[in-house]
Order: structure tokens, then sequence, then C-alpha cells
């Protein structure tokens, strides 16, 4: 009689086709029948969250697709940062933060592009451009002066002689004369820029030294990286964008930024003011050790 | 095997609370979960059914090794441990089911080709707008109708009697009194005027009987192939409206003037190449070249392509890629008729050249277009070009409001039809009794 019961019990953990119809059944249905001895499963179709389908896209597209907000919560659903959610609907603008980015066919030629428009971005301090050059189009961080109709050039040539940089062009950092303002800085060469994005910031590169190049970010730090990382010359558009006064706690909120906890605690060691020397310089490029055998 | 497994769902319920587990199963529902095929086991009761989920794992690769045979276990029908899974081939059925048939992927299509196509179909809008039109046809803009087009209008014999009422009424039915609801849709609109005005230019028939030798057709399918420089282009697509002639428009600029438009210098457009913003194809057919009638249609001559923005698509176009859409499209009804009358290889000079009239309107505002074909040697910038007179943006009214637009308690715009501009109607007319003075 044991032994029955545990082959019944067996038999009905074995999965089959039958349980996606069951799954359609109203769940109420469900309770009313009589309760067996045996363990259940689940006759619901895996439970999938769609939560990130949005940026599961592969092909490049330059029209805005439209964003799920997660409100500070994570996969498990509960807040990992607080202060974030509602605000205005956004769509996101897909940027081509590479800017060295060959059309196909055209590869290892420096190109020009011409600027189409200038516009402000919802997920992001700076405004973009859409720039189109040969037979594509791409949106890319616009730089301070970057008007529509312009051309701006990208190239990966480092010369003998630095190049006169125009802003908005893109160069290699081995082709910049010392001293220019740059920003979209690449750490690792052709892996797109990371750096230097936000409205009105720029770097400054500081020195050449064989074959690498030393910048200088916008909070002081200086890291050396390749010298043929390639950087956008300029300074990133929408320069009165720290000068901007909020005004009131709605338009806070119509940003996406929940307010604080109204609670006073006691400020410990990590606030006030710092006055400590600059972090050593971060060195990007795999050197070889001379120490290495 | 359905009592069972109901059965057992209880019995999952029951070890702790229903209601639990049924309000998480329902939030799902309402979610909308993502189903498969095979559905997840479940034997842990007392977990949350909404975490994330593992992706699931890609079964291991296998990688044949040339020279060793894998010995697997498909002749002894059943699992050995050690031996490998054996692969089966796949299955195809030996007749072509059409419920079960699953199209090729492109490059191994018949038709596909290596050297890739670009198409301007009626959903394109071009980047440039008609510079790269006027790039990708080798055309000379001259900007204005020409004026023996207009001056036929000039004389009373040619103008309709009480046009202008006639057409502010045309106006007011297409924009006010053609609907149930407070105003019409856009598309209605612009449909209904068109047809209006049309049916006033045709009530001449009496006094010009040439209109008689005339056919409206509607979305008819147009393809024309092309090679400019060392691209292949096609421009495929349906005709709003097509008013098709049995005698051919006569042509609007002699043969010096043609002969002039070889020192013309085509504009650049530079960074950005002539084929952005085309459908870029690799399997099509080449010489694809069809008017959309048989070769017995008794009216063969195309007269005026009528089009209407926001008709075939829904959205509608900038007025720029608008102008550009017309453009092509009467080119490409000029290129088909030039390659049944004088063959698919490319012509330095056409003997005759074809004349192809396009209409282009959104409801209220008109772009008139006189095409000339006067060449279909694409291959270099240099050499004799086609002609094109454009005359942009002709608002035939100003408001057609339904309600009076009042700012500060002033009335702005009244309602009704305001800032109507009769001369609009009279470039309409002279482009329709062209051909037929």
């Amino acid at each position: 009689m044991a032994l029955s019961c545990l082959t019944r019990a067996l038999r009905s953990l074995t999965v089959s086709q039958n349980t996606l119809l069951s799954s359609q059944c109203e769940l109420g249905a469900l309770v009313s029948t009589t309760v067996a001895q045996c363990r259940g499963f689940l006759t619901t179709a895996s439970l999938e969250q769609n939560k990130t389908l949005w940026k599961q896209r592969e092909k490049y597209t330059i029209k805005p697709i439209g964003m799920k907000k997660t409100g500070g919560r994570d996969h498990t659903g509960r807040i990992r940062t607080h202060g974030i959610g509602g605000g205005h609907k956004q769509r996101y603008r897909w940027i081509d933060f590479q800017r060295l980015h060959y059309e196909e066919g055209k590869e290892g030629k420096p190109f020009e592009e011409k600027v189409v428009e200038v516009r402000y971005d919802p997920c992001r301090s700076a405004d973009i451009a859409l720039v189109a050059g040969g037979s594509r189009k791409r949106w890319i961080i616009a730089t301070e002066n970057m008007q529509a109709g312009d051309t701006i050039k990208t190239s990966a040539v480092i010369g003998r002689m630095a190049v006169l940089a125009n802003e908005g062009d893109a160069h290699p950092l081995g082709a910049l004369p010392v001293g220019t303002l740059v920003n979209n800085l690449e750490i690792q060469p052709g892996k797109g820029s990371e750096y230097i994005r936000a409205a009105g910031t720029s770097g400054v590169l500081l020195r050449k030294v064989n074959g690498t190049a030393i910048v200088q970010l916008p909070s002081k730090q200086q890291v050396q990286v390749h010298e043929t990382c390639i950087v956008t010359v300029g300074r990133v558009s929408n320069i009165d964008h720290n000068k901007e006064i909020i005004g009131k706690a709605g338009r806070n909120r119509w940003f996406g930024v929940r307010p604080s906890s109204g609670l006073w605690q006691r400020k410990g060691g990590w606030a006030g003011r710092k006055i400590k020397p600059l972090p050593a310089m971060k060195n990007y490029v795999n050197l070889p050790s001379i120490t290495a055998q | 095997m359905f009592p069972e497994t109901s059965r057992c769902v209880t019995a999952a319920l029951s070890p702790f609370s229903k209601t639990a587990v049924l309000k998480e199963l329902r939030r799902f529902f309402a979610h909308g979960g993502v189903c498969r095929l095979q559905p997840r086991r479940h034997f842990g009761v007392s977990r949350r059914l909404t975490a994330k989920v593992p992706p699931p794992r890609k079964p291991r690769e296998r990688v044949p090794i040339p020279g060793l045979e894998m010995i697997d276990y498909g002749e002894r029908m059943h699992y050995v441990p050690g031996l490998a899974k054996p692969v089966n081939p796949d299955w195809e059925k030996d007749f072509k089911d059409p419920r079960y048939y699953k199209s090729p992927p492109p490059d191994k299509m018949p038709l596909s080709k290596e050297k890739p196509c670009y198409v301007f179909n009626q959903r394109s809008s071009l980047l440039e707008g008609v510079p790269q039109a006027l790039c990708l046809t080798k055309t000379k803009l001259i900007p204005g109708l020409p004026p023996q087009l207009l001056s036929a209008v000039e004389n009373p014999a040619n103008q309709i009697p009480d046009q202008d009422e006639r057409v502010q009424n045309a106006i007011k039915h297409a924009r006010f009194w053609d609907t149930t609801e407070e105003r019409p849709d856009k598309t209605k609109y612009s449909n209904t005027l068109l047809n209006n005005l049309m049916h006033l230019c045709a009530t001449l028939q009496s006094s010009h009987p040439a209109i008689g030798r005339r056919m409206l057709a509607e979305k008819c399918s147009l393809a024309a192939t092309w090679k400019r420089g060392e691209d292949l282009f096609q421009i495929r697509g349906q005709n709003s409206l097509l008013h098709s002639c049995m005698d051919p428009l006569p042509v609007v600029s002699g043969k010096e003037e043609v002969a002039e438009t070889a020192d013309h210098v085509m504009q650049s457009l530079y960074p950005v190449s002539p084929t952005i913003d085309l459908q870029k194809i690799y399997v099509y057919k080449e010489e694809m070249n069809n008017t959309g009638f048989r070769d017995d249609y008794p009216y063969p001559h195309v007269h005026t392509l009528y089009i209407l923005d926001g008709d075939d698509t829904n959205f509608s176009l900038r007025r720029e890629q608008f102008r550009a859409k017309i453009l092509m499209f009467a080119f490409g009804n000029a290129l088909a008729r030039a390659h049944k009358l004088y063959g698919t290889q490319p012509q330095h000079v056409l003997d005759c050249p074809i004349t192809v009239q396009a209409v282009g309107t959104n409801g209220r505002i008109f772009q008139f277009l006189v095409f000339q074909l006067n060449t279909t040697d694409f291959s270099g910038d240099d050499g004799i070009k086609n002609q094109a007179w454009l005359d942009e943006d002709a608002e035939l009214y100003d408001f057609a409001k339904v309600r009076p637009l009042i700012k500060k308690k002033q009335v702005k715009v009244p309602a009704g039809l305001a800032g109507y501009k009769p001369e609009i109607f009279n470039k309409f007319l002279a482009m329709y009794l062209h051909g037929a003075v």
C-alpha cells in the first residue's frame, strides 16, 4: 500500500504538456477539487519578468526606445537605491559612444559626418546630436558649440605633428596638442567612451609620454591611457547645467527624484570638507613590467 | 492526466496559505507572464514565485572532431552513461506544405544577390529631401512652374464660371460638411478636397473635349530600376491617384534648354551619401520595370500624379521630404514609361522627352511639380540632365476653423474659411488643362 502511494506520488511528479492547458483554467476551479496525497508542482508556465527586455535590442536604431522605470528596485523587487521613482515618462535614445565607429565597408579611413540636429535628452544632462555620415545616422553627445549643419571629423590617424583640433572633431590622444580640452574619453582603445560625458565637463590633456597620454579628469584625478584612445575635442554641451536652479520640490519630482527621509541624522566622519592629497595617477595601459620574466 | 494534475496543484496549495500563492499567481497573470512550452518544475512550496528566473542553460555545444566518430546510444535505444547523445538529422517533408513552410534565410533565397539595391518606397523619408532626390535622379531644379503652363489659365475661356465661389464651396464641403462629428480627419478631408477640385476642373470637358481622353486610376503599383553611378536603385510603391491620357503631354523645354542642362553642376551632398534613408536589400529582381498597366491599356501616357500626404502611410511627412517623394514618384513613372518605349539600355538623350506632372497636398498646402525626363543615362554627374519645375508650399487657404481661435477675449481667427487664395487654384487648373487647351 505504501509502495502504491509512493508510485502514485512519483508518477504525478512527471511533467507533461497537459499542464499548459491547465494553466489556462481559472485558479478558483483548482481549489474546489479534492486533495490527494502527493506533493504538488507548479502548473503555471515559467514566470519570467520582462523588466529589462527593452534593453535587449541588438540592432542599433535612432528611433527612441520606450523605457521601463525601475523606481530604484532591483531584480528581487526591493529598493536598492532610495530616492528614485516617478517623474516624466522618458524614451531612451541609443547613443553611440564609440565615436570611431566605421561604417560597413569603409573601415580604416577618417570620415566626416554632418550634424542634423542637436536636441535635449531626458536621460542625461548633456544635449545629444543626430549626425549623419555615409548612409547611416547615429546619436552622439553634443559638444559646446555644435549646431545643425556643422561637419565633424573622426579619424584614428596619429601623425608626427599634432593636429589643429576643431571643436567636435574626434582624434586619438596622441594626435592632439598638449593642453586641449577633451571630452568623451575612452579608457581602453575601441571600448567606447566612459568618462567626461556630463554637461559642461571637459578634461585636459596634460602630457604625452611614449605611447601613452595623461589626461586630467574633471575631478582633478589624472589617468594614463593609451595614445590611440579616441577623444572628442571641446567641452560637453549644456554648459549652464550646474547653474540651473530647481526652484521647487515639484521640479525635482518631475526629474524622478524622490524626497530623502526628513529625519535629522547626526553626520559622522564622512561629512564635511576634506583636504587631502590627490590620489595617485591611475594607469590603464598594460605596460609590461620590468620584473616580469 | 487532467484530474491528477489539478489534484496535485491543490495539494500544493494546502500545505501553506492558499491565498498567498494564489495572490502571487494572480498578480503574475495580470502582469502577463511569459509562457514557455515546458512548464518549470516547482518542488519547493515556500519560495517566492516572482523572483528572477535564471536564464535557461544552453545545451553543451557539440564539437565535431574530424577523424573521431562519436559512439552514441542511439542503436541501443536507451541511455547509457558514457556514450554520446545521438544527433538525429533534421527531418523535412518531401512535399511543400503551405501550413508549415519556413522561408529560407535571405542569403539562401533564389533571388539573393551580392550587390545591394537601394529601394525608395512610399514610406521613405529622405534626410536631405529635395537635393537628395535631385542627386538620385540627375535632375536640375527650376523654381516656379513653367510660364507657358500658367499663361493658359489667364485666358477667360479656360476658367470655370463662378470659379472662386465654387472652389470655396468645395473647401467648405471637405473641411466642414462631410462629417457627422465636429471635424473630419486629415486624410478624409484631403481626399475629399482633391476629389472636389478635380471634379470642378472636369466640368470644363464640354469646352475642352481633350479632357475626355483621360482616365483616373487609384493605387496602381509602380516599379522602376536605374543605375546611378555604382549603385542600383529601385523605386517601388503605389501611386495614390494617377491621371493618365491617350496622348502624351507636350514637351515643356525645347532642345536648346535640354542641351544647356549639360553645363549645370549637380549639388554635392557630402558627407551624407545619396543612399541614406533608402531601404537596402539584397534580394531583388533585376530589371524590374512596371508602369502598373498592361501594354494594351488605352491611356498609357501619365498626365498627372496626385499624391496625398498620409494616405498610404499612417504618418505624414515633413514638407521637404514630401516634395522629395513627389519628385521621386514622378520620376519613377516617367522612367518606367521610358524603359518601355526605348528599352532598358541607358539612353544619353531621349528623342522625345517624357513629361510627367505631379501635385502633392496635405489638405491645405499644395506642391506642384512638372518633371521632364531627358535622359536615362545616370552613370555620371555630367551630361544632359532631367528637369523639374517645382512650386513649393502653395497654401490654398490659411485657416478653416470649426471653432474660432480666441485669445484674451479677442477673436484672432474667425470660424469658417479664412485666407482663400484664388491663384493657387488657377495653378491647379493650369496643370489640369496642360495638354488639353
